[in-house]
């Protein structure tokens, strides 16, 4: 996604911290993309990667106190780090809107799912107690719940997860955003109500020409349904590439391991999954060097003292972050240095410390 | 599909959990039945891993509770090595469920907050170290009296909490006509000669008079708290000797026949015979659990103390009260004797209750040291479960859940399931709220544990590739029905169900050249359980559905060997078996 007229959102050099009583902890570091009008792009990391910190960042959803943000984002011509309150809630809503990955929790318990879903309509479109009943009735409908017209009158709690989530979905839509962030919208719930909901977010997308922001854990959630993809890992970019090449050449050794650890369906049963040892670096005092070093089955004595810079791989829409990237020769040579030296087990899964 | 039918079990086998035709059901609103497991046949060989698979609502958890009887079935029978769950008693069932152990879904909310991992995982071991230890046959007779007590208690508590706050108005109104017709309460007040002056004689008259009633309703409350933990002091006994027991009842009769000899009533009678014999009850109470509490202090929990506590205060109150058969003192003395020469009543009742605290904090101490003594030899054994489960002990044995991440919080909760050595394992959606990279180290762990433990595992989920992973056999359930039993691999190759087949393609695949949305799904939600479809349950939503589904059950049969499926048109050929 390179920078263009057509762009939607471009952020540049993005870096949110928060101030904990043990110091800086910085949770986004310095990331940068662009996202075209009516495309959709997948962020994929585990927990604690940073992931739903940047879309909060982007959105200016995070509290005042304790937080710092820099850098720019740019949406549609705004700067949106330049905004203030007011203007701030004009935007969300008819501009971007997002989904949240607990669908109970994002809805208000005691009014009920009409009003939930009209509320956007008065305040930002300004129409009717009567017409925005009707729209919301449409929006109900075309987000596939069945017997809308009862739906209106209910409560959240007299819906299943998945209802619910196409609830926070319609109320998401209601004012026709341009720019859509779904933070983990299905992982709350069952693999079936999952594709369902993730069919549904796709076909909106695609009928209304809206951008598409979809963070996930799971790279097997964007694999056909984005166009472009970044894995975070530690508050930075370590790979970014679109959709087919990052599955077909990709480089960077925690994406792949990412993709190893996902159980697939036609392993046999007692397979050994490919597990990514440890857990991800303390932000507050992050290692030197490449933050994914402690855990790469590729990683030498250079990974711990000096952190790779963002190169670009065949093309410049493909970059990624790594001494010894997956696939290369020199890749290969690490891992094969790493395991006669007994730090990776010959099945590929570290066991050792960098150098020991 | 979706129907009953047990042609699935393989009792030739011996299995080590044999589940058949199992019916839970709950009260639904407006007197409705939910019907949550209909039916429903497994069985389990040692050492093996059964998946149990389904949507949200299909019954799958509701079935693994129903194993370890909580809440126990409508109907069926569940047998674990040959013993019928279904009909154990309470304590029989207690037992048992230590060879049943459980991990949840949630490990940071299974996980106490505030207890420390080392007394997480060995609390287990805490409960059940002097079991093992053996006990004295007489203490099973203790715990009948104990259970037959508390259940009396039970039945006596509701009336007493409800009657308590009348009891205390009409005690103070009662107090309040004597006053007026001695004058009594004038005198009583001559102490408070001075504020009286300054806020006026009757407003300090309802202040008193108020206060004395927040006395009375906490005596009340303190009776009735002192009868809940009878069966707990029973229990607490019954871990001692028999001798022990008949010693504690000798002093608590001498106790009594102590307060009837010296006691002369004011109230009458049958008021005398009736507090009397709630007296002897009460030191009965008071008198055993001080002695097993000395020779067994980590079996005497809070609620002894406080019955402990309870019990002495009424002795001495009552002691106070049989001096000169009033409560409150001479009018003479003064409130509560106050202004007489000899030691106030009050200065009697503070110093008593000063003694017991000293007692309770004697005993306390004995408990502390009695906990850490069980502790120091448990904590090799929590050592060595951490260390199993992938968890360094010298960090973790001192720290709280809290401070764990998701994926070592599901390795605690593992390994507080392995320390009791269980049988059966049921693990209900243990990896469902972790990442994918945690849930492929929780999935490997389990593997590791149950070929170092031999354990036997139901893992329940909703996604199939997982189930997959972890499975020797694989059971799709929906609505509270057995779909689709058989080899995990054969089930995933060829799926003979129409529901097995639609939960495979709902599962999300890395791989881009996949188009999601040209992917059959499952359309609509899951029926009621209060109403479920007639006929196959699955045909509402099913795309082959026919008139037969809905006139017809389907049971399950054989269509290839090992793979059971329960549907009228089944999408493998039975030419294929």
């Amino acid at each position: 996604m390179t920078g263009s007229s057509t762009s939607m959102l471009e952020v540049a050099d993005l870096r949110t911290q928060f101030a904990t009583p043990a110091g800086a902890l910085t949770a986004v570091d310095g990331v940068s993309f662009t996202l075209e009008r009516g495309r959709a792009l997948g962020v994929v990391g585990e927990s604690g990667s940073g992931k739903s910190v940047m879309s909060r960042s982007i959105m200016r959803l995070l509290p005042k106190s304790n937080v710092s943000s820099t850098g720019t984002v740019n949406f549609d011509g705004t700067d949106l780090m330049s905004l203030g309150p007011k203007e701030l809630r004009e935007l969300w809503g008819p501009e971007i809107s997002m989904v949240f990955q607990d669908p109970l929790g994002s809805l208000n318990p005691v009014m009920t799912i009409g009003r939930q879903v009209a509320e956007g309509l008065r305040v930002h479109l300004g129409v009717s107690k009567k017409e925005a009943r009707s729209t919301a009735l449409n929006l109900l409908r075309e987000v596939g719940i069945p017997e809308p017209q009862r739906r209106l009158d209910e409560y959240p709690h007299q819906l299943s997860g998945g209802m619910r989530q196409r609830v926070v979905i319609a109320i998401a839509l209601a004012c026709s955003p341009k720019l859509l962030i779904a933070d983990e919208p299905t992982t709350a719930l069952d693999v079936t109500v999952q594709a369902q909901i993730l069919d549904l977010i796709q076909a909106e997308r695609q009928s209304r020409e809206m951008s598409l922001i979809l963070i996930t854990h799971d790279l097997g959630v964007v694999a056909g349904r984005t166009d472009h993809i970044i894995v975070m890992y530690a508050g930075r970019i370590v790979e970014t590439a679109p959709t087919s090449v990052l599955f077909s050449e990709m480089r960077h050794p925690y994406t792949e391991a990412l993709l190893r650890s996902i159980p697939k369906i036609e392993y046999a049963s007692h397979t050994r999954l490919d597990i990514i040892p440890g857990s991800p670096p303390d932000m507050i005092n992050p290692p030197s060097g490449c933050k994914f070093a402690a855990r790469c089955r590729y990683a030498s004595e250079q990974c711990s003292t000096e952190e790779p810079p963002l190169v670009a791989a065949g093309s410049p829409e493909h970059q990624f972050r790594c001494f010894f990237p997956v696939g290369s020769d020199e890749g290969k040579a690490a891992l094969e240095r790493n395991i006669a030296e007994g730090r990776v087990s010959e099945t590929g899964v570290v066991i050792g410390e960098i150098g020991g | 599909m979706a129907g009953s039918g047990s042609a699935h079990l393989r009792d030739d086998q011996q299995p080590l959990l044999r589940v058949e035709d199992m019916v839970v059901n709950f009260a639904g609103t407006g007197g409705r039945t939910v019907h949550a497991v209909s039916g429903i046949s497994f069985d389990l060989l040692e050492g093996e891993t059964l998946g149990l698979v389904g949507e949200s609502g299909c019954g799958k958890s509701t079935t693994g509770k129903a194993v370890l009887q909580v809440p126990a079935p409508t109907s069926g029978s569940i047998q674990l090595d040959g013993v019928e769950l279904t009909t154990l008693g309470p304590e029989a069932m207690r037992r048992t469920r230590s060879a049943l152990q459980m991990i949840f879904q949630d490990p940071i909310s299974s996980l106490n907050p505030r207890r420390s991992i080392l007394d997480v995982v060995a609390e287990p071991r805490y409960i059940w170290w002097e079991e093992e230890e053996g006990r004295p046959p007489t203490s099973i007779w203790f715990e009948k009296i104990g259970a037959l007590f508390q259940s009396v208690a039970a039945v006596l508590l509701r009336p007493v909490r409800m009657v308590a706050p009348l009891a205390a108005l009409a005690m103070v109104l009662w107090v309040a006509s004597e006053a007026v017709e001695d004058r009594a309460l004038e005198g009583a007040l001559a102490w408070l000669d001075i504020p009286a002056r300054i806020v006026g004689f009757p407003v300090l008259a309802i202040l008193v008079i108020a206060l004395g009633a927040l006395g009375v309703l906490g005596l009340v409350w303190l009776l009735a708290a002192a009868m809940v933990p009878f069966g707990a002091v029973s229990r607490l006994v019954g871990s001692v000797s028999a001798g022990v027991g008949v010693a504690g009842v000798a002093f608590a009769l001498a106790i009594a026949v102590y307060q009837f000899a010296v006691t002369r009533s004011s109230f009458g009678r049958l008021a005398h015979w009736l507090t009397t014999g709630l007296l002897v009850v009460l030191a009965a109470v008071l008198a055993i659990w001080l002695v097993a509490a000395v020779m067994k202090p980590e079996r005497a929990g809070a609620s002894g103390v406080a019955a402990a506590l309870a019990a002495f205060v009424l002795l001495q109150l009552r002691y106070i009260a049989s001096q000169d058969g009033t409560l409150w003192g001479d009018a003479g003395d003064g409130f509560l004797g106050l202004g007489s020469e000899r030691p106030g009543k009050l200065l009697v009742l503070v110093a008593a209750v000063a003694v017991d605290l000293v007692i309770i904090r004697v005993v306390r101490r004995r408990l502390a040291e009695q906990r850490a003594a069980v502790r120091d030899r448990v904590e090799p054994e929590v050592r060595r479960v951490l260390e199993t489960v992938g968890i360094n002990p010298d960090n973790a044995l001192d720290r709280r859940p809290y401070e764990f991440s998701g994926g070592q919080a599901q390795r605690i909760s593992i390994a507080r399931a392995l320390i009791m050595n269980p049988k059966v394992i049921i693990c209900d959606e243990p990896v469902s709220a972790l990442d994918v990279s945690v849930q492929a180290q929780i999935l490997n762990l389990l593997e590791e544990m149950k070929r170092e433990y031999g354990l036997t595992l139901v893992f329940i989920a909703h996604d199939l590739a997982v189930v997959k992973n972890v499975s020797d056999r694989v059971a799709v359930m929906y609505l509270g029905k057995m779909c689709e039993v058989g080899d995990p691999d054969r089930l995933y190759e060829a799926p003979a169900h129409p529901y097995t087949q639609l939960l495979l393609s709902a599962i999300p695949h890395p791989d881009p050249s996949i188009d999601p949305m040209g992917l059959d799904r499952l359309d609509g939600e899951l029926p009621s359980p209060m109403d479920p479809p007639s006929g196959c349950r699955f045909r509402t939503r099913c795309p082959h559905a026919a008139e037969r589904c809905a006139a017809e059950e389907p049971m399950l049969r054989e269509i290839s060997p090992g793979q059971f499926v329960a549907c009228h048109f089944p999408l493998v050929g039975e030419e294929g078996a």
